[in-house]
């Protein structure tokens, strides 16, 4: 069953004993960082989402916060019982990832955030419960928008649309600055317009459906069009509403902010707790105008939990999995699995059947010339098809049974990686690490590995035996 | 925008700072924002975050180094 919108899948997750609401008055700060950052670290892998309801100084104002944050809520998502393993998430993930093309949009004429509409005395701090989440931060972010926007000299095209996360910091009544990083799409969108001299139209939309909030910080390639792929991956038309300027946005939205990127604007910005687990600093970021905000009403406002990792953002990372996978099985077939889900990827597990000696490091290799490998990929750990690259503990098990440094680990310098990783010098720039745990093949002839234990065949068998007989317990 | 009641900036310490946004329920916090280093901060925030000798001196602005903080994107300029 698929949720369109959060309300939805906000209910689905309380059916399933997958949401808390907070209905004791909490102060913006330091509550909810706090009760975020201990939803994490407290329940792990099982978190619930959290409903704050009664947020002091606001009359009515509701926040939803960790709304993907644990493997149950990301399988329930899916449409997938909360307790499916990680591995079987990621295949299904891949599965329909692979069915792209059967994507398909649904034009709606109305959506439910056409309730309320307001063009004038817009006031960004009233709309929303905005508060600082990390301390560090210069001030108050919006971080779970989805933000859609067109190449200027194509406005009537749709394949020339982009739906992005990208941050947003509220800084006036009608004003926000935002994070374009050079290489994302709404940054060459933008580009084109400032070099006209031009804004950009944009709109935002928060308080989103899950799905879209996956596919909008999920690495796609320029032409692939986001709604096209949340159709794909929720395995039905996707709803979207066209605004007058021309950009289409999602009907299940909480809030739809309508604006534009003013061109030949800077301003400070930051710093902000990321997804590294470490702040970004200050820049000179663009400014944005609002001009009409339209929401549904007792809106629901939404939040990503960010901070020292795990929080809810590392399990959106699933979606850095799919495309790797599929971008290195197209040239070996014998990949099993591939676990981008470290830091969005800085750090990749790939499981692969070993085709000869040196494979492991060709495969390593594969995936630094990968087009998300050259911003990430920082250290690469190859495993044997029998290894699941999500079983860290099975992982590090082959690490210290299959290395021998002095065959198995090759370091490759002065390689591009997204700035915002602390470790890079100068900020851009970092060596690269190949960690070749797998099983030696002909002809590499070091070590001993003639005789390793296998799980037994008849195992199998046994495993529902056993479940059956815990179930009567 | 009154900012005579606005105290100086916690992370820069300029007093160029106003009230951006009262709570809607009156009286129970005021947000206040610097319109040299554009800081936002909550009456209610710990001293941690709102008393200028408690911020964390990590994070403190000078205000002179803002003209260097680099610039992202880099500003395209017309018929480049």
């Amino acid at each position: 069953m698929v949720c369109k919108d959060l309300r939805s899948f906000l209910e689905l997750l309380e059916s399933e004993n997958q949401l808390l609401r907070i209905s004791e008055p909490v102060l913006p700060e330091p509550d909810i960082g706090a009760a975020a950052s201990a939803v994490n670290r407290g329940f792990g892998d099982t978190a619930p989402a959290l409903l704050f309801e009664n947020i002091k100084g606001f009359e009515s104002a509701k926040l939803a916060l960790n709304v993907h944050g644990s493997w149950c809520n990301m399988a329930l998502m899916m449409g997938l019982p909360k307790d499916t393993p990680l591995k079987a998430l990621f295949q299904e993930f891949c599965r329909r990832y692979q069915n792209f093309s059967k994507g398909t949009i649904e034009e709606k004429k109305t959506a439910p955030w056409q309730e309320v509409t307001i063009t004038e005395n817009i006031n960004l701090f009233e709309l929303m419960p905005h508060f600082r989440l990390n301390p560090g931060d210069g001030g108050l972010y919006i971080n779970k928008a989805s933000v859609v926007s067109r190449h200027p000299d194509h406005p009537d095209s749709f394949d020339q649309q982009n739906v992005g996360m990208y941050r947003l910091q509220v800084k006036g009544p009608a004003q926000l600055s935002g994070q374009f990083v050079p290489e994302h799409d709404i940054a060459l969108h933008f580009q084109a317009a400032e070099r006209e001299n031009k804004p950009l139209p944009i709109a935002i939309a928060v308080g989103n459906d899950p799905m879209l909030s996956i596919v909008a910080s999920m690495p796609l390639l320029y032409d692939q069009d986001e709604y096209q792929m949340a159709s794909a991956l929720n395995e039905e038309p996707y709803p979207v509403v066209t605004l007058e300027n021309g950009l289409q946005v999602p009907w299940g939205a909480e809030f739809i902010l309508e604006g534009h990127v003013l061109p030949g604007v800077r301003e400070p910005d930051g710093p902000y707790g990321e997804f590294t687990g470490h702040l970004s600093g200050l820049r000179n970021m663009v400014s944005i105008e609002i001009t009409k905000v339209s929401h549904r009403k007792n809106p629901v406002y939404e939040y990503t939990a960010i901070g020292m990792p795990w929080t809810e953002i590392d399990y959106m990372f699933l979606n850095t999995c799919p495309p790797l996978y599929v971008q290195l099985k197209d040239k070996f077939p014998e990949i099993e699995a591939v676990n981008a889900l470290y830091t969005h990827g800085l750090v990749v597990i790939v499981s692969t059947r070993i085709r000869v000696g040196g494979f492991g490091k060709a495969v390593g290799m594969s995936v630094l010339t990968t087009p998300h490998g050259l911003g990430y990929a920082k250290v690469v750990i190859v495993v044997d098809d029998f290894v699941d690259p999500f079983n860290l503990p099975q992982v590090m098990w082959a690490i210290s049974t299959k290395v021998n440094p002095k065959y198995d680990v090759v370091v490759i310098p002065e390689l591009s990686v997204l700035p915002l990783d602390p470790g890079s010098e100068p900020p851009g720039m970092t060596h690269k690490m190949i960690i070749d745990a797998s099983t030696p093949a002909r002809p590499e002839k070091h070590g001993e590995y003639s005789m390793q234990v296998m799980d037994p065949p008849e195992a199998k068998d046994w495993l529902p035996k056993l479940q059956a007989l815990m179930q009567q317990h | 925008m009154d900012t005579s009641t606005a105290p100086i900036c916690p992370r820069c310490e300029s007093s160029s700072t106003l009230v951006r946004f009262e709570s809607p329920v009156a009286g129970v916090w005021t947000l206040f924002g610097c319109n040299a280093c554009l800081f936002t901060w909550r009456s209610t925030e710990p001293a941690t975050i709102t008393d200028p000798k408690l911020y964390p001196a990590r994070f403190k602005v000078k205000l002179e180094h803002l003209k260097d903080i680099p610039v992202m994107p880099a500003i395209v300029s017309p018929g480049s």
